[in-house]
C-alpha cells in the first residue's frame, strides 16, 4: 500500500474527498488488497466513533446548560460586544469621524442652548430658573438661587425613593420563605406570557425546543400565518413543564422577545387533595368490608344487594381516583401559555392631508425666518458688544504705525 | 442543516438575534461539546468551554469572513479554546468512567476486524491518544470535515493533516489491541 494512499483513505471513508483524489483512491483500491482492509477497518472505526458520539446521550442536556450559561453571560455583555465590533469593524474610522461631528453639533447645540437660556434667564425671576441646575451647570453665567421651591421638591423627590426602598426590604422579607410555602400548600400553577417576537416562526420553533429541554411539552399550538399584507403574525403556545422549572423555563422564554405581559397564577389544590385521599380511604375501607360480606355469603337476595353496593363503591373509588391523579398531575406540572406578535405596527400612520401639509410648510417657513432674523441680530449685537477688543486693537495699530512714520520722519 | 442556512442565522446572530442564537446552537451545540470534551477529557471544563465557543460566536458573528463553512469557524475556535485550555491545565486528565453503551453485537468481518465492540475499551483507547489525534479522528468521523477543513480547525498545514490522520488511526488500533480485554 502507498503511502500517500494510506493517508488520503481517512477523507475517502468520510466521503470529502475531491474528485482527482478519489479517483486516484478507487484505481489503487481496485488492485491493493491491504488497501481495501485499511479501508474496512477504517470503516469499522468510523462506525465505532459515531455510535459512541450518539450514545454519549448526556452531551446535548451539558450542551443546552452550556447554552443556558452563554445567554446569561450575553444579556449581561451586550455593551461591551457592541464596542468591539466597532473597534474592529472596516467602517471604524469613519464611525470616529462621525461620532466626532456629532459631538462638535452637539456641542455647539449645547453652546446655541446656553445662549438661549442666558436670555430666557435674564427676563424670568431668580426662583424660577432654580428648577434648571442643568441649564446652570452647562452655561456657568448665571447663579442658581435656591428658593424655597427647591427644597420642597428635593423632599418630595426623596420621599417615593425611601418609600420604594422600603416596599423592597418588605418584599424581601415576605419572599425569603417561598420553600416552605410550596411544601405546605400544594399549588397548581398557570402562567401567561405575551411576547412581541421580530418572527414568530423562529420563535415559535426556539419555545419549543425550550419547553422540551426543561422536560416539558407541547399542549396545544395555534399559528395564524397571515397571508393578507397589513396583518400580524401571531400565534398561541399552551405548554406543560415540571413545577420546578416553571420559573426558569419561564425567564428562558422571556429572552425570546419582549415581554409585553407577564403573569402566574397559583391555586392551592392542597384541601382538595387531602380530602380526595380522606374519601378515597374510606371507600377503600368500605369496599373492603363488602367484600368480607360478600365472601360469607348467605341468601342470594343479600349477595345480590351487596354486590350492587360493591360495584357503586368502585365506581366511586375510580372517578375519585381520576380526579385524584388529575389534581396531583396539576401540581407536578405546571402549564404555560404564550402568545407571540410579531413585532410589526398593525398600519402605517396616517398620512397629513395636502392642506395640512402646506400649512405645515407655511409655519416652517415662517419659523425658519424668524429663525434667521432673529440669529442675525443676535451676531450684529455680539460684534457691536465685542467690539472694543478689535477697535482697541486698531487704534494700538494705527498708533504704532504713526510712531514709526513719524521717527523716520525725525531721521535724516 | 445546511451551510446557508447556518449562515443566515450566523448573519442575524451578528445583528444581535438570540432566537438565531438559540437556534444556532440548538443544532450544533452538542457537536461543539462532544468535540471540546474529547480533547479536554473533563466534562465539567467541556461544559464551560462550550459557553466559551458560543459567547465568542455571538461576539465575533459580525467577523465571520464567510470563507469556509460555518461549522468550520465554530469548530475552529472550539478547538482554539480548547487546546488554550489543555496548554493552562498541563495536569494529568481524568479519564470519562461513564458507561457507553455496548454497540449491537452483530459481528460483521470488519467489526471483527477492529474489535471495537466493547465501547468501554475504545474510550480507554482514546485516552490514550493525544488530544491533537483525538481532534483529527473525531473531526474526521464524527464531524466529516474534509482535510482542507480540518487543517483551518486546528491550525495546520494539510500535509500535518493526513500524517496525523494516518497515525491517530494506527495508535488507535495498537491501543485497540494491547488494551485488556473486558470481562
Amino acid at each position: 500500500m502507498k503511502h500517500e494512499i494510506a493517508e488520503l483513505l481517512p477523507f475517502y471513508a468520510n466521503e470529502t474527498l475531491d474528485a482527482a483524489d478519489r479517483a486516484r483512491v478507487e484505481a489503487e483500491l481496485a488492485i491493493c488488497a491491504s488497501c481495501t482492509a485499511e479501508l474496512d477497518e477504517l470503516r469499522a472505526l468510523s462506525g465505532a466513533l459515531l455510535t459512541r458520539a450518539a450514545d454519549a446521550s448526556d452531551g446535548s442536556t451539558a450542551a443546552s446548560r452550556a447554552l443556558d450559561a452563554a445567554l446569561a453571560r450575553i444579556n449581561t455583555t451586550p455593551v461591551a460586544a457592541a464596542t468591539t465590533t466597532l473597534r474592529t469593524a472596516w467602517w471604524g474610522t469613519p464611525a470616529r469621524y462621525a461620532a466626532a461631528a456629532a459631538l462638535v453639533v452637539g456641542f455647539s447645540g449645547a453652546a446655541l442652548a446656553a445662549w438661549h437660556a442666558r436670555e430666557v434667564a435674564s427676563n424670568a425671576q431668580p426662583a424660577a430658573v432654580a428648577g434648571s441646575a442643568r441649564a446652570g451647570d452647562a452655561t456657568l453665567v448665571y447663579r442658581v438661587t435656591p428658593g424655597p421651591n427647591t427644597a420642597k421638591v428635593q423632599v418630595r423627590a426623596a420621599a417615593p425613593l425611601a418609600a420604594a426602598s422600603n416596599a423592597t426590604t418588605s418584599q424581601a422579607k415576605e419572599a425569603a420563605p417561598p420553600q416552605s410555602v410550596a411544601q405546605q400548600h400544594r399549588l397548581a400553577k398557570k402562567a401567561r406570557l405575551e411576547l412581541i417576537v421580530r418572527n414568530v416562526e423562529d420563535a415559535l420553533k426556539a419555545a419549543q425546543r425550550t419547553v422540551r429541554n426543561a422536560g416539558g411539552e407541547v399542549a396545544s399550538l395555534a399559528d395564524s400565518s397571515p397571508y393578507t399584507g397589513g396583518a400580524v403574525h401571531d400565534a398561541s403556545l399552551q405548554v406543560e413543564v415540571p413545577a420546578d422549572r416553571l420559573d426558569d423555563t419561564l425567564d428562558h422564554l422571556g429572552l425570546l422577545g419582549t415581554v409585553q405581559n407577564r403573569a402566574i397564577d397559583a391555586e392551592d389544590v392542597d384541601a382538595t387533595i387531602v380530602d380526595e385521599e380522606a374519601r378515597l380511604r374510606n371507600l377503600r375501607r368500605a369496599e373492603a368490608d363488602l367484600r368480607a360480606l360478600m365472601d360469607k355469603g348467605g341468601k342470594v337476595a343479600d349477595i345480590l344487594s351487596v354486590q350492587r353496593n360493591l360495584s357503586d363503591v368502585r365506581g366511586q373509588i375510580e372517578q375519585l381516583d381520576a380526579q385524584h391523579v388529575h389534581d396531583l398531575h396539576r401540581v407536578a406540572t405546571s402549564t404555560i401559555a404564550i402568545t407571540f406578535t410579531e413585532d410589526r405596527p398593525t398600519g402605517t400612520p396616517a398620512k397629513p392631508g395636502p392642506s395640512a401639509r402646506i400649512d405645515g410648510a407655511w409655519h416652517g417657513g415662517l419659523n425658519a425666518l424668524a429663525d434667521t432674523a432673529v440669529a442675525l441680530l443676535s451676531a450684529i449685537v455680539w460684534w457691536v458688544a465685542y467690539s472694543p477688543v478689535p477697535l482697541a486693537f486698531a487704534a494700538l495699530a494705527y498708533g504704532a504705525t504713526r510712531a514709526i512714520s513719524r521717527l523716520r520722519a525725525i531721521a535724516p | 442543516m445546511t451551510d446557508a442556512e447556518d449562515r443566515a442565522l450566523i448573519e442575524r446572530i451578528a445583528r444581535r438575534d438570540r432566537v438565531a442564537f438559540e437556534t444556532f446552537f440548538g443544532m450544533h451545540g452538542s457537536g461543539v461539546h462532544r468535540f471540546v470534551r474529547d480533547l479536554v477529557r473533563d466534562d465539567g471544563l467541556a461544559e464551560e468551554l462550550t459557553s466559551d465557543v458560543m459567547v465568542e460566536v455571538w461576539r465575533s458573528a459580525g467577523k465571520f469572513g464567510g470563507r469556509s463553512r460555518v461549522r468550520t469557524w465554530v469548530f475552529g475556535i472550539a478547538h482554539h479554546k480548547a487546546i488554550d485550555a489543555l496548554r493552562r491545565r498541563r495536569t494529568p486528565s481524568v479519564p470519562l468512567d461513564e458507561l457507553l453503551g455496548v454497540p449491537s453485537g452483530d459481528e460483521s468481518p470488519e467489526d471483527a476486524a477492529l474489535r471495537a465492540a466493547d465501547g468501554r475499551r475504545l474510550e480507554a483507547a482514546l485516552a490514550s491518544l493525544s488530544a491533537d489525534h483525538r481532534a483529527v479522528l473525531e473531526l474526521t468521523f464524527v464531524g466529516g470535515f474534509s482535510q482542507k477543513e480540518i487543517a483551518e480547525i486546528v491550525d495546520c498545514p494539510v500535509a500535518t493533516v493526513k500524517t496525523r490522520a494516518f497515525y491517530a488511526k494506527q495508535r488507535l488500533r495498537d491501543a485497540l489491541a494491547t488494551a485488556e480485554p473486558l470481562r
